[in-house]
């Protein structure tokens, strides 16, 4: 196994809500090896955002890391001093954020941007500084004369790529994508997913690619983290995870999406019902209420991580049988079932 | 080009806008009760001078043609005679325009440097016990009557402390080479200071208001958010772009304010015996001096609307999303 | 007996409808402190006779038949002293707040219903009338309103309807154009259009349907009006274009002011109507804060 850039345990962390707490992300663990691309996949507030903010610790004012450890190169990012913090930003831990139209300042040029990280962050000279600007324009794939412009010039797939420019400014050892082509039409989205994939092999960083999305998880990441109500319900390798997912959460989301390049994997399939109310998690497993599968334990007692296979886990208490539950996976009806029985 | 076209139509609407203003003057002076041409003519002006003004103004001609005859002589600059001063109008207001301008845009740019720095840093501190106090305390300063708040100040500063002058321009009998001399000698700064202030207080609730209001909104926003996550410091993200962001509404409220201002300066300058176009404007209708009531108005109206069109050209030029379409 | 009831108890729901449509803001302690202050302000000015111990244009003498000018206050029983001529001051302050709330209500209700007609009728009829009624706006928001008023004051009588004159005159432009926008919002929803299709006339709809969500906010205009109008009524009184036979807060200032109350260092001549002044336009904008806050909840300010 390649040597691990970052390794999260057991995180933790919990919104203020009204009077109550609110545990966004309740014990998540998962690891990033060096030079490979994992991606952090799940429905919307299932956590996957907040880990990859938790990582910056850049997080909401009524948010606050509760629990567990961010180790970066074996540092433990939840227990520096902000200080130390903000000398890693960007120059170790750089951001690629969804929307770069609102994540570019309008009333600045793009070069003036590249400039600000470059010279405030990199300590940088002017002259190196847009010798830079320049090398990163290439590097994405845009004309050097348009450094000058600003944000709302470019089309979105450019402001993309400037957002990509701009978190690797500085040589990062770890990008967080937070959803970065999740805004652009599937054409763009293949552009910028492989120039992302080109540029970390050939610059061998680390990206934690968050996504709602498992065809774009499919289409380039080495890893994946599926995270389910704020806890990672499988990790493995890609090929793993999406050829034989052992969490019956995972052979769901496998159903209910198109592949990206476009081939027609037949009907897509819906998993009925919503995520928990994290301020009220279910006891047991937190997808026991959606699951198709699930039996009395699992609506009682919380499952532990079990290895399937190397460096392939779920939480799943009927992990074992996961061949036969597969099976079912596949079928629409084992799916609408669920439905009924709740309804 | 599109932004080009879009000043253009705006510029028009508001030449439209100062055409009926005119008119509406026009109409106002002429139906007023009494005979028609008191509005141009004294009494007591000579017969050869009567005459002189009936021509100018074709004042036995009918209605529609004195009306033309208005307009062109306003786009001349023909505003007739004032009665009190035995001078042309235009020539009066011209003196007065300097004196009014300057104590507008002194103490709007003193308004504005304070209420800016204040309201960002009010939204700064959101919540805390300094912001909860100071907003009440800031509408109270919009609820004042500005002559009121000029009579304090001169009780205070003027008669019981006795550190500024009561009213006017420059101290009896002193006199100065040229205009420049007098606006850059100290005596006038210290004639200056209380009504500027008096306009500075009143008017920097508007900027600390919409500062502070925008201030929260742009600190929502995910590149402030990005700025953070990019390690910048404190002051780069506050005040490079959270501050410059709010900042674009709140420059043009700038020139919306002059307008406002001079509204405000009518009362100010009766206060100061500040020697300017409102004071004039309450002694001419005082005094029935219905040529230069109008004339000032005029000035007034000018302004403000001129002023309307330089807040939408600012806005087009500061803000690149308008500037660089 | 029983359809007596029924038209009791429908008043009633009109009544209890038409205060849960202001949606007065209760929960903000600025605003109820507002509320409070215009509640005392009216009282003050219904039982203003019964308060003010003189009559407020009375010229008043002393025992040995002097004229009780100038009188520091609580000489000779006058709380807040005489003014130059002899007037009880504390009594004109009293009486004060019949002008300004006659002119503050009059002027805001004038505004507010100038305002939300042509609001109204420009944004749901669109078209020519909106163009016009909007080029109007333009002008009124070209006019400078103090100078308007004083020209005004030229060529009528002294009088503080002047004030609430100019002011529909040219001060529904802001309601207008605000209203004006909210019902194009409305208009967007399709029930207007539903309404029309089952065959309501215009009248029908605007009553029934726009005019009810319009309400809240021509009484935000309406509170803020209510201040210009004090602080303009104030202006053109201290500039001397007032009515001198009714007492104002802007006419006691003048007349202070005229007498010379700075070099006497009279200051209970300016500072309890100017205070007063204060209180009540203050009340107004902290009422206006608060349903500013339950009107446009995202602002969260």
């Amino acid at each position: 196994m390649t040597e691990t850039l970052l390794s999260v345990r057991d995180l933790k962390v919990s919104y203020k809500v009204g009077r109550g707490t609110l545990d966004a992300v309740d014990g998540a663990s998962f690891d990033v090896p060096r030079g490979s691309i994992v991606g952090l996949v799940g429905e919307s507030g299932c956590g996957k955002t907040t880990v990859a903010r938790a990582l910056t610790r850049v997080i909401a004012d009524n948010a606050t890391i509760s629990g567990g450890q961010l180790l970066f190169e074996g540092r433990d990012l939840a227990a520096i001093s902000e200080r130390e913090m903000n000398a890693m930003r960007w120059r170790d831990i750089a951001f690629i954020p969804q929307s770069a139209m609102n994540s570019l300042d309008p009333v600045y040029t793009v070069e003036y941007q590249l400039n600000e990280v470059l010279r405030k962050r990199g300590g940088l000279g002017r002259a190196q500084a847009r010798k830079r600007c320049e090398e990163l324009f290439e590097m994405v794939g845009i004309e050097t004369n348009r450094l000058g412009d600003f944000p709302h010039q470019f089309s979105g797939g450019m402001r993309q790529r400037v957002a990509i420019a701009l978190a690797l400014a500085l040589n990062p050892k770890l990008v967080i994508a937070d959803e970065p082509v999740t805004a652009l039409d599937v054409i763009v989205q293949r552009q910028i997913l492989d120039q992302l994939r080109e540029l970390q092999q050939q610059l061998g960083i680390s990206v934690i690619l968050v996504t709602h999305d498992i065809s774009v998880v499919a289409y380039i990441c080495d890893r994946t983290v599926v995270m389910y109500a704020g806890r990672v319900a499988e990790q493995g390798t890609m090929e793993a995870t999406l050829t034989q997912p052992s969490h019956p959460y995972t052979m769901g989301l496998r159903n209910a999406f198109p592949d990206l390049q476009g081939a027609a994997s037949g009907m897509l399939t819906p998993i009925n019902g919503a995520p928990p109310n994290l301020a009220l998690p279910p006891p047991g497993c937190r997808f026991a209420p959606r699951c198709p599968f699930a039996i009395d334990k699992c609506t009682t007692v919380s499952p532990e991580t079990l290895e399937v296979a190397a460096g392939h886990g779920a939480a799943c208490h009927r992990a074992d049988e996961a061949s036969k539950l597969r099976k079912l996976a596949t079928r629409t009806e084992t799916w609408m079932t669920t439905e009924m029985a709740e309804a | 080009m599109s932004h080009l076209k879009a000043a253009a139509s705006r510029t028009l609407q508001l030449a439209f806008v100062l055409w009926a203003v005119v008119t509406m003057l026009f109409l106002m002076f002429r139906l007023m009760p009494g005979n028609p041409l008191a509005a141009y003519i004294d009494p007591t002006f000579t017969e050869e001078q009567q005459q002189a003004l009936m021509a100018q103004f074709g004042l036995n001609e009918p209605l529609w043609k004195q009306y033309l005859i208005y307009l062109g002589n306003l786009l001349q600059g023909e505003l007739g005679q004032s009665f009190r001063y035995r001078e042309p109008v235009a020539e009066r207001i011209m003196t007065l325009l300097p004196n009014t301008l300057i104590l507008t845009f002194s103490s709007l740019i003193i308004a504005y440097a304070f209420g800016i720095i204040a309201g960002a840093w009010l939204a700064w501190r959101r919540g805390a016990l300094v912001e909860k106090t100071a907003i009440p305390l800031v509408l109270t300063t919009r609820a004042m009557p500005e002559f009121w708040l000029g009579m304090v100040l001169l009780a205070i500063f003027s008669f019981w402390l006795g550190w500024f002058p009561a009213g006017g321009t420059r101290p009896a009998g002193a006199n100065y080479d040229s205009l420049f001399a007098l606006y850059t000698s100290s005596d006038f700064l210290t004639y200056l200071a209380l009504p500027a202030l008096t306009l500075a207080i009143y008017s920097q609730g508007l900027p600390l208001l919409l500062m502070r209001s925008n201030m929260l909104d742009v600190m929502k926003e995910d590149f402030v958010t990005m700025a953070r996550i990019k390690g910048l410091s404190n002051w780069t993200v506050v005040v490079r772009h959270a501050a410059r962001n709010a900042l674009l509404p709140v420059m043009t409220s700038f020139a919306i304010a002059v307008g406002y201002q001079l509204q405000g300066n009518v009362v100010v300058e009766t206060v100061f015996s500040w020697p300017g176009l409102g004071r004039e404007l309450v002694n001419a209708v005082s005094n029935s001096d219905y040529p230069l009531a109008q004339g000032a108005f005029l000035m007034i109206a000018v302004v403000v609307i001129l002023m309307n069109l330089i807040a939408d050209l600012l806005y087009a030029l500061l803000d690149p999303r308008v500037s660089h379409a | 007996m029983p359809e007596n009831t029924m038209v009791e108890s429908t008043r009633e729901n009109i009544v209890t409808r038409l205060f849960k449509a202001l949606r007065l803001p209760l929960n903000d302690p600025f605003a109820v402190f507002g509320l409070a202050v215009y509640a005392v302000f009216l009282l003050t000015a219904v039982f203003a006779d019964q308060i003010a111990p003189y009559d407020p244009t009375e010229i008043l003498y002393t025992p040995d038949y002097d004229l009780a000018a100038d009188l520091r206050p609580g000489e000779q029983g006058h709380v807040l002293g005489t003014t130059s001529l002899g007037r009880d001051v504390f009594s004109q302050i009293v009486h004060g707040t019949r002008s300004a709330l006659l002119i503050g209500v009059t002027a805001a209700f004038m505004v507010a219903l100038i305002g939300s007609i042509v609001g109204l009728v420009s944004g749901y009829f669109g078209g020519w009338v909106d163009a016009v009624l909007m080029r109007l706006a333009d002008i009124a928001f070209g006019i400078p309103f103090l100078p308007f008023v004083i020209v005004l004051a030229a060529f009528l009588e002294p009088s503080i309807w002047n004030v609430v004159l100019a002011m529909a005159l040219v001060l529904w432009r802001d309601t207008g154009r605000v209203i004006r926008s909210q019902v194009l919002t409305l208009r967007s929803r399709g029930y207007v259009d539903a309404a029309r299709v089952s065959g309501s006339s215009d009248f029908k709809i605007i009553l029934r349907h726009i005019a009810p969500n319009i309400l809240p906010l021509s009484f935000l205009y309406g509170s803020i009006a209510i201040g210009w109008a004090i602080l303009t009524e104030a202006s053109i009184s201290f500039l001397g274009f007032g009515d001198p036979s009714s007492i104002s807060w802007g006419y006691m200032l003048q007349d202070a002011f005229a007498s010379q109350a700075l070099a006497k260092q009279s200051y209970y001549w300016f500072v309890p109507p100017g205070l007063c002044i204060i209180l009540v336009v203050s009340a107004g904008f902290f009422i206006t804060r608060g349903y500013e806050n339950i009107l446009f909840p995202k602002l969260g300010r």
